[in-house]
């Protein structure tokens, strides 16, 4: 009782943190605790194995090592473009001038398309008997059953669906460097690349550090667009860690297994988080 | 302060109804018996299946069904019961099988054995095919519904015109084909499903089985014999040597594949009995222009098509065995199975419906495919297949890509199903 006199705070907070416990917690531990285990439902096998799915993993699964190449190549490559042209798109349209708002709510669309739906269209688009994309460049790439452009027709459908994401949030970004500083430089007389590099740039560094948690954290577990587009083939070049994990517990319901995939996936965003929140604590 | 109270009352109307709708008390109010029949969604006019589900109730008063439709697609189907059934769920009674699912669902536990409801002098009158797999160790656990396997289609037209007939041996396939091609330009050869998935495994085993290979014997993995090696490479070959088949078919589904055929652009092609009522739509540029045959083989082998096709399976935590049991065998008894082929165009598994003058008459493309169906061999019927299936997806997904050599790709694959397989066991 004394603690509620003293902390009242802490009791209120209870409810909450028992939902999250209940949602979040749990199943985080469940898993880790799968992970640890030879499981495999069909046959009633379930037995502790300690580390024996990490050590299969690391060791022997080329299908693993595989699908973690993919997953960074898929996320530095998308990002990174993301990142570039996000904040060319950003830079031309922070200025003002007449039908922003329009060509702003235009360029939103591939953001608001489900990932689903974009995945679908852009399978059409890639289509190499009649798909749009082939016919306009005048080629005959088989872009979603080349081992080559797979990953990276994967990679551009990304970037057309996040880059709008990226442009908002660097707008915003914009919206909070005082138009003064801008004026300023001009009476100084710097050049525009100038500006660019000297004011523009190392004022957005927050906001492109958000921009940045926020895209490679969704690239990395990267699901749904790529299963549309080809399910992880051809040969697995397409196969990210999400994949093949969804692949182990649902297909094949190999669950201790899975989940031991599972937790390196939670391991590897964790330490991406944690870099990038110390990259925006140091300012 | 007014609106967070509204808002509140909204959350808990809202929860409320969420948990009332699993409220059991509404079912059994009138003394009769509910089962809940869980299939997935149709391709057409689901009116049928509710025509017999309406007539069985009338013919069974005590018992009423309610019908629960799942999305089409058989990975999220698989999924839903594997989740359900193994939390043990009750929630469901009857339900269809995918052909691939069964010696993994009975090992698991989760099917109810119906072997007294099928006996001996009934499953003679199934498909050879469909029974193999309904029967594990000698007892019955799931009982053909309707069934699907690989077909030959191609344009007669074409054929008749440069005097072919269709072709029996994959050889003479690759022969007409490319003699078509030179003559027709900007036509496609042949065209087959390659895109990494369970579709690629259907293609790929029926030149297996036409070169008299196989996967699993007795136990024992098999598939790095000197005949699947042949089989595998001239699959390659069809796109990379012959070049009967195009690249872009390591892109290819179902349903692709028959929208390319269907606009007149190929000359072959591989496919399910479903394509046949796509390509004789009334708007189809090649209506009237296609035959279909059995698949063709190789030299000094017969020919096989990968069977396909549902089951019906009875949950073995049902709380109402007995009467799923008489839904299960109302739903695959012969009238039933009849009304759903004139309707749906679900082929039956029972032999003697193909024989019948109606079905002669109205559905002579169905009555055809007796002879296909005949020859339709279930995928290595064993539980692993699922972990067997994922394995054989990407190594032959890399032969036909080029990546990969068949004897690499057929030997790692014996290594992985080898390692899983000593898991299991």
């Amino acid at each position: 009782m004394s603690l509620y006199r003293r902390r009242p705070q802490i009791f209120f907070l209870l409810p909450a943190l028992f939902v999250l416990a209940l949602v979040m917690f749990y199943p985080l531990i469940y898993v880790l605790w799968l992970s640890f285990h030879r499981r495999f439902l069909i046959f009633n096998v379930s037995e502790f194995i300690g580390f024996g799915n990490y050590v299969f993993l690391f060791l022997q699964d080329e299908r693993f090592w595989n699908a973690l190449y993919n997953t960074l190549y898929f996320t530095v490559t998308s990002v990174f473009l993301e990142l570039v042209f996000g904040l060319a798109i950003a830079v031309l349209l922070s200025r003002e001038f007449r039908g922003r708002g329009g060509v702003l709510s235009i360029l939103l669309i591939p953001w608001v398309i489900p990932a689903v739906v974009s995945a679908k269209i852009w399978e059409w688009i890639y289509n190499p008997d009649f798909g749009i994309l082939n016919f306009i460049l005048k080629i005959n790439i088989n872009w979603l059953g080349d081992p080559f452009w797979a990953l990276n027709a994967a990679v551009l459908v990304d970037v057309w669906k996040a880059t709008p994401f990226v442009v908002l949030l660097l707008i915003a970004g914009f919206q909070t460097i005082p138009n003064d500083l801008f004026k300023a430089a001009k009476v100084d007389g710097a050049s525009s690349w100038h500006i660019f590099w000297c004011i523009t740039l190392p004022l957005l560094k927050p906001t492109i550090l958000v921009v940045l948690v926020f895209r490679t954290l969704d690239a990395f577990r990267v699901f749904d667009t790529i299963y549309v587009l080809t399910a992880g083939g051809p040969a697995n070049t397409t196969e990210t860690l999400s994949i093949y994990t969804y692949k182990l517990l649902f297909h094949i319901l190999q669950f201790g297994y899975g989940s031991s995939v599972a937790v390196v996936i939670f391991v590897f965003t964790g330490i991406v988080t944690v870099f990038y929140m110390w990259l925006l604590s140091r300012g | 302060m007014k609106r967070s109270i509204k808002l509140t009352l909204f959350c808990f109307i809202v929860l409320l109804f969420a948990f009332s709708s699993c409220d059991k008390k509404d079912l059994e109010e009138d003394n009769r018996v509910t089962i809940v029949f869980k299939y997935g969604k149709l391709f057409g006019d689901p009116e049928p299946i509710e025509r017999l589900i309406k007539e069985f109730e009338s013919l069974n008063p005590d018992i009423r069904v309610k019908d629960e439709v799942l999305p089409a697609t058989t990975d999220e189907q698989h999924q839903f019961y594997v989740i359900n059934l193994e939390a043990g769920s009750r929630d469901f009674d009857v339900f269809s099988l995918d052909v691939i699912w069964i010696p993994e669902f009975v090992r698991a536990g989760w099917l109810r054995d119906l072997t007294h409801v099928m006996p001996p002098e009934l499953r003679k009158e199934f498909f050879q095919g469909p029974m193999e797999v309904a029967m594990q160790n000698g007892r019955v656990y799931a009982i053909p519904w309707y069934i699907d396997a690989g077909v030959l289609y191609y344009r007669k037209d074409l054929l008749s015109k440069y005097g072919f007939s269709p072709p029996r041996t994959w050889d003479e396939l690759v022969y007409i084909a490319s003699e078509i091609m030179r003559k027709e330009p900007g036509i496609y050869g042949f065209l087959w499903q390659g895109k990494q998935y369970e579709g690629l495994i259907c293609n790929v085993l029926e030149y297996i089985w036409g070169n008299g290979g196989s996967v699993v014997e007795n136990g024992k993995i098999v598939i790095d014999s000197p005949n699947n090696k042949q089989a595998l490479g001239f699959v390659r070959d069809l796109i990379h040597k012959y070049g009967v088949t195009p690249k872009f078919v390591t892109t290819m589904t179902e349903d692709s594949t028959t929208r390319i055929f269907a606009k007149g652009r190929a000359i072959f092609m591989r496919n399910w009995p479903y394509a046949w009522n796509i390509l004789e739509r009334e708007d189809s540029p090649v209506k009237g222009k296609v035959g279909f045959s059995v698949l063709p083989s190789f030299p000094g082998y017969s020919s096989f098509s990968t069977l396909g096709g549902w089951f019906l399976g009875v949950n073995n935590y049902s709380r109402h065995p007995r009467e799923s049991e008489k839904f299960v065998r109302f739903l695959s008894s012969y009238r039933a199975q009849k009304l759903l082929s004139l309707t749906v165009g679900y082929r039956p598994t029972l032999k003697r419906i193909y024989r019948e003058s109606d079905i002669v008459k109205t559905q002579p493309f169905t009555a055809h495919l007796y002879k296909v169906f005949e020859h339709a061999r279930p995928r290595p019927v064993t539980p692993f297949y699922m972990v067997i299936s994922q394995v054989m997806q990407s190594e032959f997904s890399a032969v036909i890509t080029g990546i990969r050599n068949p004897e690499d790709a057929l030997k790692s694959a014996k290594k992985h199903i080898e390692f899983i397989m000593g898991i299991g066991y």
